[in-house]
């Protein structure tokens, strides 16, 4: 019987906290619907393509490689963030650069967003912070597979 | 012990065992104990200047070179006491001090050394604050080999071995102390069949060959052993391919032959011809079963097959004798050779069993031999008598097998076109796209050395038996089990013949 | 004649768009009133022309989407079945309107018209018949799917609506006792009565265990989320996995249609149905003595608005506890039913017939 109050009690309650956002919320729209404007408002929403979030510095978004002074990738190809890549998704193609102090550069560097778990390892892993994820491009999506294999080595 | 006295000493507390005339780091690394070196090459005299291999020896008071002290009865060494471990460090460090440390571009990462030792016995913070000195990064020295000064330790193995080994001494050491640096001789590059092994035996990335720089990295190739079938010699190599990730469809699979260590073979050396072989299994080959000379999507070979058994069995017992005609090659394995054996000799009685093969080619002193197939030794001890045919003999077949496209060698192109024009039913069985697929009714893609698991018998009569070393497409077949499927629809036991 | 037959024609027609159009409303109700109570905004960008209006038209966005969805039928499914099983849903709940007085009578053309479709004399009967016909719908959805998630599925569902229609059955009997009529109509009338002089003589207040039973049973009978065993959208996987498209919407609005229908049958038999308290057909007669007059259409209009309010309160009710509950376990839902509510019910009946009997 005690039991049964209690369960009894627990409900109503439950009700009311849902009832009581309901009406405080609705209170509050109304208000806005009356063009009075409170620094409260009814909902937490934010409407987002028209207002967007700032993101978080450490957000990880689509990959770049950083150019070199001249222009070049300053990707060496080395291969690192290809090896740790648990979503196997990079795929670099190295070639020949003339000038001796550089020697190698990407001559293909395409990430495969179908796969790409945004970890970030590839950002750690490379030993001259060539590739980064600081575009703060999220928006990717694309109608084909294709589409989402993204050429990173033009710069 | 190769008739040598046994001399019995201790090392890190292991009782060991080893031939007289010994060095510490062989007996050492005999009894599973690894000394770390630079210098040192089993294939090559002991040089001593790398400095990496220091162990302590009871009863000496200065730590010693493993690799130029001989062994003696009761010898005690120690190679894992803190003074070693010191030795090791400090000697690392001098090694590293001029390093470029560019590990992301060079092609050694993953397997060099200095990498593997620090790893293991020096992971100290650098001390250096002095500008690194810069020296030349990109000397081509002939044969398509690139040296990078910058990374060489100067152990000398490359200038010793083409001393040693080749006898053709191109490379030496110039200038003395801090300046010493490795090089060639002013317009005489390196030039030898063997300078591929430079790149193996160089501790360190600082000869690279062009063939193999930047394409892939070293950890991503899965190593398995295999036997060359480029000559008689039967070298053992190993096979480096890329399984799966991150390879595309478009690209290669192997990416090297490197040498394996055999001293009944090879010792520890392959030549270029051998080395080049890995564009003989990725290149030019057959992916699907053609008929005329054009790929047919979609048809297995057991179904191509039994066109040709269909073939044989149309024509009448007695007569097969002379009407069927199979010409064989010497790449086949001898397991393969005792099918074709059972199936064509014993099975169906034939006459005309031929062998047509690569053409021989010039010799050189060391490995390569002038019988540019492997497994020359495995036909005589078959129980074949090899013989090329003459055109003559193949116009007048009915049905014709032909292992191998070795035959357009010996005979020009229009010669085999006339002499096969009369032929009604003509297969081939060959890895290799070339002229003759347009000749034959259909091509059967077969399996590539590498890709099939058998044994050879070399010049020497080395039997080696090796497994399959790279994976094979889809479609293409080893010559066994194309024996094996056709003996079946053509109802021929081939008793207890090896058919692994 | 024939103006007999016209006048059932409209009153049919309009009923079913009555409840249709609700039903309409309420799904969209459902997605604000779930979005305000969860401080969220809920669906607002369906517009027509730029004109969103708080997403009013996303109901007709979603029918449009639904219609022009694959017809997916499952190859080894009863094809015949598999349709049928929706309809029959929808059918039976629909029907049930028809017993649902609406308001009193109007004069019109000289005719004296009720507002509603059919005075049955058991009406009570019908509907909870109808109700219990409906789970038919399910039993048969399950089965022709060919699936044996949804057929588990439907067994759940049917298991369950037998058990609560006990409870639904005893919780009515003590109103029937009350009130001695089966007809709805009837039940509304005596209700316009008054209790001790200034109560209005509702089934609430004669019958407030009755009433718990009854909205409690009935809950489960609309299966939705504390007793949505039957379908298990996320967990469990019911009767309609298959469905898909207008199929799968027609059960969906079923749902809706049954909150209706339970909202009207609570307003009822339980909350005077049309009647306005103190409100006779002359105006307002308060307890006190104060008296209002009004002439016979304002009665009308404020009756039909008094139904309507009702109905409407009853339908945001099971929309809120639909979004503050969590599911029930299945044994819990049939100790729920046949541990509590029935025996409740039973008790009623009892003390009931005891008060009565005293009297
Ligand atoms: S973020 Fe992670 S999954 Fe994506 S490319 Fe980099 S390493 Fe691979
Ligand atoms: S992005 Fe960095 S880790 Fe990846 S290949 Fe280029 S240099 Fe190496
Ligand atoms: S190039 Fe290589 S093998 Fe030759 S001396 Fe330098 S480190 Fe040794
Ligand atoms: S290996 Fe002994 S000194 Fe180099």
């Amino acid at each position: 019987m005690i039991k049964a109050w209690r369960v009894l009690r627990e409900l109503v309650r439950g009700a009311a906290i849902t009832a009581r956002h309901f009406f405080v919320n609705m209170t509050f729209h109304t208000l806005r619907l009356f063009g009075i404007r409170t620094r409260r408002r009814g909902a937490v929403t934010i409407q987002y393509p028209e207002v967007q979030k700032a993101l978080s510095p450490r957000h990880h978004s689509l990959h770049r490689i950083r150019p070199r002074p001249d222009g070049k990738p300053s990707c060496v190809a080395c291969m690192l963030c290809v090896t740790v890549c648990p979503s196997e998704c990079l795929y670099v193609e190295a070639a020949e650069d003339p000038d001796p102090e550089v020697q190698k550069l990407p001559a293909k560097f395409v990430v495969d967003l179908n796969r790409c778990c945004f970890c970030g390892f590839c950002v750690e892993a490379c030993p001259v912070d060539a590739i980064r994820m600081d575009t703060g491009e999220i928006r990717l999506a694309s109608l084909t597979r294709a589409g989402l294999e993204v050429p990173l080595d033009k710069p | 012990m190769n008739g040598k006295k046994p001399v019995g000493l201790t090392i890190d507390g292991l009782k060991v065992q080893a031939a007289e005339g010994t060095n510490v780091l062989r007996a050492a690394e005999q009894a599973g104990v690894s000394i770390p070196h630079f210098c040192f090459h089993a294939g090559l005299d002991v040089e001593g200047s790398c400095r990496m291999c220091l162990v302590e020896i009871e009863g000496l008071p200065k730590l010693e070179l493993a690799c130029s002290t001989i062994i003696r009865e009761g010898m005690v060494v120690r190679t894992s006491t803190d003074r070693v471990g010191e030795a090791r460090k400090d000697v690392l460090e001098f090694l590293l001090a001029e390093h470029p440390l560019d590990c992301p571009i060079c092609d050694k990462a993953g397997e060099c050394r200095l990498q593997d030792y620090y790893d293991l016995y020096g992971l100290y913070a650098s001390r250096m604050i002095e500008p690194r000195e810069r020296r030349d990064k990109k000397v081509p020295i002939g044969r398509g080999l690139i040296l990078d000064r910058e990374r060489c330790v100067l152990c000398t193995r490359c200038v010793r071995f083409l001393r040693l080994v080749t006898g053709t001494g191109e490379l030496g050491m110039f200038e003395r102390s801090l300046r010493s640096e490795v090089g060639i001789y002013d317009g005489r590059p390196v030039d030898n069949n063997y300078s591929g092994n430079l790149v193996d035996i160089c501790p360190v990335g600082a000869i690279t060959a062009e063939d193999f720089r930047f394409k892939t990295r070293a950890w991503f190739l899965v190593r398995r052993p295999s036997v060359c079938p480029h000559c008689s010699r039967g070298c053992a190599v190993i096979i480096e391919s890329v399984e799966g990730y991150p390879l595309r469809r478009s690209e290669k699979r192997v990416y090297r032959v490197t040498a394996r260590e055999n001293p009944a073979v090879n010792g520890f050396w392959i030549c270029d011809v051998g080395r080049d072989g890995r564009h003989d299994i990725d290149d030019g080959r057959h992916a699907a079963v053609s008929e005329k000379g054009a790929p047919v999507q979609g048809l297995s070979w057991e179904k191509a097959l039994a066109g040709v058994a269909a073939a044989i069995r149309s024509v009448p017992g007695p007569e097969r004798a002379g009407k069927i005609a199979v010409v064989l090659n010497a790449r086949l394995t001898c397991e393969e050779l005792a099918l074709a054996k059972g199936l064509f000799v014993t099975g169906l009685g034939l006459g005309k069993v031929f062998f047509a093969d690569r053409k021989p080619g010039p010799a050189d002193s060391l490995l390569l031999t002038s019988d540019r197939v492997p497994n020359a030794k495995g036909v005589l001890d078959a129980g074949f008598t090899p013989r090329l045919p003459a055109l003559g003999e193949l116009a007048g077949a009915e049905v014709l097998l032909v292992f191998g496209s070795y035959i357009l060698e010996h005979f020009g192109e229009e010669d085999v076109a006339r002499a096969l024009a009369g032929v009604p039913s003509k297969y081939l069985f060959a890895a290799h796209t070339g002229p003759l697929d347009r000749l034959v009714d259909a091509v059967f893609p077969v399996a590539h050395p590498a890709e099939k698991s058998g044994t050879y018998i070399n010049t020497e009569g080395v039997r080696q038996s090796f497994a399959r070393a790279v994976r094979p497409c889809p479609a293409v077949v080893a010559e066994g089990a194309i024996l094996v499927c056709l003996a079946n629809s053509l109802g021929i036991s081939l008793g207890d013949a090896d058919v692994r | 004649m024939f103006g007999d037959v016209l006048i059932i024609l409209v009153k049919v027609v309009l009923t079913l768009m009555w409840t249709l159009l609700l039903a309409l409303f309420l799904t969209w109700v459902e997605r604000k009133e779930s979005a305000v109570m969860q401080d969220r905004i809920g669906a607002n960008r369906a517009s027509v022309f730029g004109l969103r209006i708080f997403g009013l038209f996303q109901p007709f966005a979603d029918a449009i989407k639904m219609l022009f969805k694959e017809d997916f039928c499952p190859t080894f499914a009863q094809r015949a079945l598999h349709w049928l099983a929706p309809t029959f849903s929808f059918f039976f709940v629909s029907v049930t309107m028809v017993a649902v007085p609406f308001g009193d009578t109007i004069s019109l053309f000289g005719r004296r018209i009720p507002l509603q479709v059919v005075d049955l004399n058991a009406a009570v009967l019908f509907v909870l018949a109808m109700l219990s016909l409906g789970i038919y719908g399910i039993l048969v959805g399950g089965w022709a799917s060919s699936n044996r998630f949804a057929l588990i599925g439907s067994l759940r569902g049917a298991a369950q609506l037998v058990s609560y229609e006990v409870a639904l059955g005893l919780s009515l009997v003590g109103l029937i006792m009350v009130f001695p009529s089966l007809s709805l109509a009837r039940i509304v009338e005596f209700q316009g009565g008054l209790l001790f002089g200034f109560l209005p003589k509702w089934g609430i207040f004669l019958q407030p265990l009755g009433f718990a039973v009854f909205f409690l049973a009935g809950m489960a009978e609309t299966k939705r989320v504390p007793f949505d065993m039957p379908e298990g959208e996320s967990e469990i996987i019911g009767f309609y996995t298959e469905y898909g498209g207008l199929k799968f919407g027609l059960f969906m609005f079923t749902d809706f249609l049954e909150v209706i229908v339970l909202a009207s049958m609570a307003t009822t038999l339980f909350f005077g149905g049309w009647q306005v308290p103190w409100l006779g057909d002359a105006g307002f007669a308060f307890p006190g003595g104060g008296r209002i007059g009004l002439p016979p259409w304002a009665v009308t209009v404020l009756r039909v608005l008094s139904f309507n309010l009702k109905v409407f309160f009853f339908c945001w009710l099971q929309i809120l506890t639909r979004w503050t509950y969590p599911r029930f376990r299945y044994d819990q839902v049939m100790d729920l039913g046949w541990k509590v509510l029935v025996p409740l019910g039973a008790a009623n009946i009892l003390a009931t017939g005891l008060i009565l009997a005293v009297r």
